[in-house]
């Protein structure tokens, strides 16, 4: 059954267009020169329950906005959305009753007190009765050991402990649905996994259904099994996401960079590295900085490790790194049709 | 009722927040004692060859001013600039995702700062003009409807203040709105100075206005006690009259704002 019902959906702004230097913003006083922006343009889908879907795209395609339609914050220009077979915007404070939010780059805690006095007040705000809040405090605790930062003041603490209070309170009231609005955003890969494994454990015990915004391809290869690929306010992608890591998922970009690198360095790795791994190997081998060899491996064919540890025998390698394939160009693949 | 434990919920949460803050709360009360202090020389030597200005004694004006001071401060509720912050940083849309009504959530949240302010201003105030200034605050009626008066005035600058932060919702900075306000409510509502010294026409203008239902109203009740309870109860029905009306405006401009909203960032 489908949980969220969206049906051509449109939301347009009015942006004022600025001039520039301070000249431009006194005319801009009295501008009437305005523009519209198609933040959302016809989209349609549906969620089913229990579902973790990611729903990506490079800054400014239009999930943020989308996010804030479902949630009922916005209304939308045109289009049918429904959540629980209800509209969210007309009917705004029921339908929160069944919706959990979390905006990585904001928090719902309240900043000045300790960490348990949000969740006294959001026990409130939801109405869970003292048992069920009792059951969830004590699961969260054997989940992310929250016990510890109980009498912390919010902002005393890191982000990464932050987010993990967030998200967990965002559960608190047993949601069906959860918007998590770039949860790992500027946090470290261990705090990363964490909160993965979190989502991953709350969305499977509950059969809560979690929509996911993310720049990270890692938190949705960890997570989903479908993704919405948004851009410019169109849905480019909605499918299953094997498909798209069939095609970048496995791809890994090795930086390396090499003592007495010259003229001839690059030739010789090619020629070694042809040598041990033969010619159909899905590595390629090139530059795109002074000083950092690009060598990118389709792990599919070979895996990075016996790479790196091949490289590192036969040169002398001072610095490495690995480089995952960012969101913008599996959107720029997408937008020149690898998913056909 | 179980909707009005979430809102107290709320109330608490920001009164809590004025308790943390501690040192700032310290020195409300030390500055207060500094202003009660220095109106207390200035009105005297105002009052130093004359026992009666506009009809009051020093006492009613003192009391008048060293009281409208700290129910100038119990009266401020914030709601503006809590609104604009809120819009500017995007935190608005947090709110609106919570089963909350969110002009309640702003008026819960204003009333625990008030309750703060109460207990950090207010009472201690009283205190002292009773106990080291020896100001004669006369037990009668007036005594008995003040809290009840306050209360309202409360609400009405609220719905004030809560006005003016939706203009945030179409113009993100309200800080010349909000100051503007801040200066017609200071000087039409009698918390500057009484509303008997401003000259007769005027005064007349002024008591038609909802201002004075936030300073002059209640302050009267205090510093005028000899009057009888249908007067006093007038004046209730008039701050009443003025609630009303400025919720219906409140909830009438909200209806607009909130299709105009544009939530910032992320």
């Amino acid at each position: 059954m489908s949980l969220i019902h969206i049906q051509n959906l449109n939301k347009h702004f009015k942006v004022l267009n600025r001039r520039e230097g301070l000249g431009g913003a006194f005319r801009d006083l009295f501008s009437g020169d305005y523009r519209t922006v198609k933040a959302v343009d016809g989209i349609s889908y549906d969620i089913d329950i229990g579902e973790i879907v990611g729903y990506i795209g490079p800054n400014g395609a239009g999930k943020s906005t989308t996010i804030k339609m479902m949630t009922g914050i916005l209304k939308p220009t045109s289009g049918t959305i429904l959540v629980n077979g209800q509209p969210p915007y007309a009917n705004r404070i029921h339908q929160a009753q069944i919706m959990g939010v979390v905006f990585g780059q904001r928090t719902q805690l309240w900043w000045d007190l300790p960490v348990i006095e949000s969740f006294k007040i959001l026990k409130e705000i939801y109405k869970v009765d003292q048992d069920t809040f009792d059951r969830h405090m004590g699961m969260f605790n054997e989940l992310v050991e929250l016990k510890a930062l109980y009498t912390q003041q919010v902002r005393t603490l890191s982000l990464g402990q932050r987010m993990l209070c967030d998200i967990t309170a965002s559960f608190l009231h047993n949601p069906q649905v959860v918007f998590l609005d770039e949860p790992t955003i500027g946090l470290d890969i261990s705090i990363k996994t964490k909160i993965r494994s979190v989502i991953k454990e709350l969305n499977q015990t509950r059969k809560t259904t979690i929509i996911l915004t993310t720049h990270d391809l890692g938190d949705v290869e960890a997570l989903c099994q479908r993704i919405i690929i948004i851009d410019k306010g169109k849905i480019l992608f909605d499918g299953d996401i094997k498909k798209v890591t069939a095609l970048f998922g496995a791809y890994r970009t090795l930086k390396i960079q090499i003592d007495h690198f010259s003229e001839t360095t690059l030739d010789d790795l090619q020629a070694k590295v042809t040598q041990k791994f033969g010619e159909k190997n899905g590595i390629t081998i090139g530059q795109t900085e002074e000083l950092w060899t690009d060598i990118t491996i389709d792990q599919a064919c070979t895996p990075l490790s016996d790479v790196l540890s091949f490289v590192m025998a036969k040169f002398q390698v001072f610095d490495v790194r690995i480089v995952e394939i960012s969101m913008e160009s599996v959107v720029q693949k997408v937008y020149d049709g690898a998913l056909g | 009722m179980s909707q009005l434990r979430s809102y107290l919920a709320l109330l608490r949460g920001s009164y809590m927040v004025g308790m943390i803050y501690r040192y700032g709360f310290l020195f409300t009360i030390l500055g207060n004692i500094v202003y009660l202090s220095v109106s207390y020389f200035l009105w005297h030597s105002i009052y130093h060859n004359v026992a009666v200005i506009h009809g009051l004694t020093f006492d009613q004006t003192f009391l008048y001013v060293a009281l409208g001071s700290a129910v100038f401060i119990l009266l401020k509720t914030y709601a503006d600039w809590l609104i604009s912050y809120e819009i500017r940083e995007g935190m608005i849309a947090v709110y609106l995702t919570k089963p909350v009504d969110y002009q309640l959530y702003a008026l819960f949240t204003s009333l625990g700062s008030g309750l703060m302010n109460l207990t950090a201003i207010t009472i201690p105030t009283i205190l002292l003009l009773t106990l080291v200034f020896k100001v004669h605050i006369a037990v009668g009626p007036g005594l008995i409807v003040f809290p009840l008066s306050l209360f309202l005035a409360f609400m009405i600058s609220f719905n004030f203040d809560y006005l003016v932060g939706l203009m945030a919702f179409y113009n993100e900075s309200i800080w010349g709105l909000t100051i503007t306000k801040e200066v017609l409510i200071t000087t039409l509502s009698g918390a500057l100075i009484p509303l008997q010294f401003f000259p007769g026409a005027i005064q007349k203008i002024l008591l038609a206005l909802p201002f004075q239902a936030i300073y002059y109203t209640p302050l009267m009740m205090v510093t005028q006690p000899d009057q009888n309870w249908p007067v006093f109860l007038q004046m209730l029905a008039v701050q009443i009259f003025w609630l009303v009306i400025t919720f219906i405006l409140t909830r009438l401009v909200y209806e607009q704002a909130v299709k105009v909203l544009r939530v910032s960032g992320g």
